[in-house]
């Protein structure tokens, strides 16, 4: 039990994916404007990723490394990742409207999210057991969803200020992930 | 036609620059330039999956039906990444140790997919090579400027080669983590400024 | 209907399309790749542990399928005499395997020395099993009869303070190596004395 915690507590601060291991900058960047969009977002990539994580460990455990084809591993996690999309996508429009309506347009977006695939490559890297993969997904989730809020909030307060012009946008978006990156390096050594 | 191929190669270039005017691509760029070496790899392997996979789908895109058609452009693209990761695994060992799960992880590189349903698909071959052709180089050259500025400063090194005297003090915050973002956001920062002139 | 069944044939003939050039690729680079790892994660590691022989360990292997999987011996000469060979093996380290590859004596049974090629252990406590040559010097003129095992669990080998798992996926490698060895031997024996001719 200890060992999940510890793993997990690595997970969201220690090794962030977004500010620590750069993963999925792309929705960070282009969904942190409003908070609301942010937390759509983050809830978004904690549902599909941690199944993500569950069945592309169940790929490569029972069907890749049984048949020696590791090396169709990219392949194989981008069309299941792709299609596990879809088909959440059509799960919740039929039988979860509610939910739908709420991480409905940011599905699409996730399967070219690099935080998605990147951690399924990290679980099986790491050799995780399935358990393991489990809390490491989870975690990474939560961590992304975290940074992601973050973020935005303070992102929300920067339209108010006075920016220089070319700095505004994107550009001072980056300088303040920058810090925020800075405050999570604080958490190396933790573990 | 070689006018309109100059105009797609040199968009790429400048006023499309890929990670700073797109804003795409992000992940690479910022965790693979912490030095030139890495960067400029990271670069060609991209502009490899980015040709290739650019020719294919625009020699296809009668044939690929539009409904299906996302579909169709990861599969070719994942078999380019793929082709890519064992060539590197092949030729260039180190480089591939260095750049990690960032290899298999151009598969979900925006720019990618972006020029596939954005350009590829509705032009010609010619035209689709010229277009990835340049994207693919301005992106190789962004890595490539990061990846000098970060280990110039956060190293003392170009390629390997110590730049400043003895008596330098790395800037390690370069090399780390929020050094990329801060260093990026500067430099992006930079060409609004000049572009605006 | 037509359609539906456009888009089948189209994403079935891209996939076979697409898994036939991997096959090609894969198998044109695998021995390039075997060659590859060799060369940047064991060589290191067996020029350490044969740093006096008069051949090219590299060169002169072999393999010998053990409960199906395929070990792969290094052969080092003393003068023209083909008496010590290295292999690999890995223990279960804090996260992840630790690869160890073992050095042997072939007439004296003893372990020549050991040397950590992979793992991925915490840097400063795990990772000194790969740079502190303390610990790894424990191993060398130990005879297959010494029991390998960690203090702890009743054996000989002296613990990395902070890194015990380390320590014992370490020392159950060469354990493991002692196994192996004595279960070949007469194999071993075979090809070596092949080797010297």
């Amino acid at each position: 039990m200890g060992d999940y915690f510890v793993l997990a507590i690595s997970c969201i601060f220690v090794n962030n994916i977004l500010l620590a291991q750069f993963l999925g900058n792309c929705p960070f960047l282009g969904t942190s404007k409003k908070m609301e969009t942010a937390t759509g977002m983050a809830m978004a990539v904690i549902f599909v990723l941690v199944l993500a994580g569950i069945i592309t460990w169940i790929t490569d455990t029972y069907l890749l490394k049984p048949l020696n084809i590791e090396f169709l591993r990219t392949l194989s996690f981008i069309l299941v990742i792709a299609s596990l999309v879809q088909f959440v996508e059509m799960f919740l429009k039929k039988s979860i409207p509610a939910l739908y309506a709420g991480l409905g347009i940011f599905l699409p977006l996730i399967t070219t999210n690099c935080a998605v695939m990147g951690v399924c490559l990290i679980n099986i890297n790491e050799e995780y057991t399935f358990m393991q993969s489990l809390v490491s997904s989870f975690s990474y989730a939560v961590g992304f969803g975290l940074a992601l809020i973050l973020f935005a909030g303070i992102r929300e307060r920067i339209i108010i200020a006075r920016v220089p012009k070319p700095l505004q946008d994107t550009s001072i978006g980056l300088v303040t992930a920058g810090m925020i990156a800075i405050c999570f390096f604080a958490f190396k050594g933790m573990v | 036609m070689a006018q309109s191929m100059v105009k797609e190669f040199t968009k790429g270039l400048w006023a499309e620059l890929p990670p700073f005017r797109l804003v795409l691509g992000l992940c690479p760029v910022l965790a693979v330039t912490k030095s030139v070496e890495n960067g400029i790899g990271m670069g060609v392997a991209t502009t490899f999956v980015l040709v290739c996979s650019n020719l294919l789908v625009s020699l296809l895109r009668n044939i690929i039906p539009v409904k299906v058609r996302i579909a169709c452009f990861i599969v070719i693209i994942a078999t380019f990444v793929t082709v890519v990761e064992l060539v590197m695994q092949a030729y260039t060992y180190p480089l591939f140790l260095k750049l990690g799960i960032f290899i298999p992880l151009i598969v979900v590189n925006c720019i990618v997919l972006g020029r596939a349903e954005a350009f590829a698909f509705k032009n010609s071959p010619t035209l689709s090579i010229a277009d990835g052709l340049g994207m693919g180089i301005g992106f190789t050259l962004s890595l490539g400027a990061l990846g000098a500025i970060r280990e110039c400063l956060g190293n003392g090194t170009i390629l390997g080669n110590t730049v400043f005297g003895p008596g330098f003090q790395p800037f390690t915050f370069m090399v780390e983590a929020p050094g990329a973002f801060v260093c990026l956001g500067l430099m992006l920062c930079l060409m609004n400024l000049i572009g605006k002139k | 209907m037509r359609e539906m069944i456009n888009m089948v044939v189209v994403l079935t003939l891209l996939s076979a399309f697409s898994g036939g050039l991997l096959a090609a690729v894969r198998t044109g680079t695998k021995d390039q790749i075997e060659q590859q790892i060799l060369k940047f994660q064991k060589a290191p590691a067996i020029k350490q542990i044969l740093s006096d022989v008069s051949n090219d360990p590299l060169q002169d292997r072999f393999k010998i399928i053990d409960n199906e999987q395929e070990l792969t011996f290094f052969v080092g000469k003393h003068d023209g005499k083909a008496d010590a060979i290295t292999f690999e093996t890995s223990g279960k380290g804090f996260s992840g395997d630790i690869g160890l590859m073992v050095g042997i004596n072939i007439e004296s049974d003893e372990i020549i020395g050991v040397c950590v090629t992979t793992h991925s252990e915490t840097p400063g406590l795990g990772s000194k099993a790969k740079d502190d040559p303390k610990f790894a010097s424990q191993f060398a003129g130990m005879t297959m009869d010494k029991n390998l095992a960690i203090k702890k669990n009743g054996g000989e080998i002296d613990i990395i303070s902070g890194a015990t798992i380390t320590s014992a996926g370490v020392s159950l490698a060469a354990q493991k190596a002692q196994e192996i060895y004595i279960r070949l031997k007469p194999e071993i024996q075979k090809q070596t004395a092949q080797m010297a001719k």
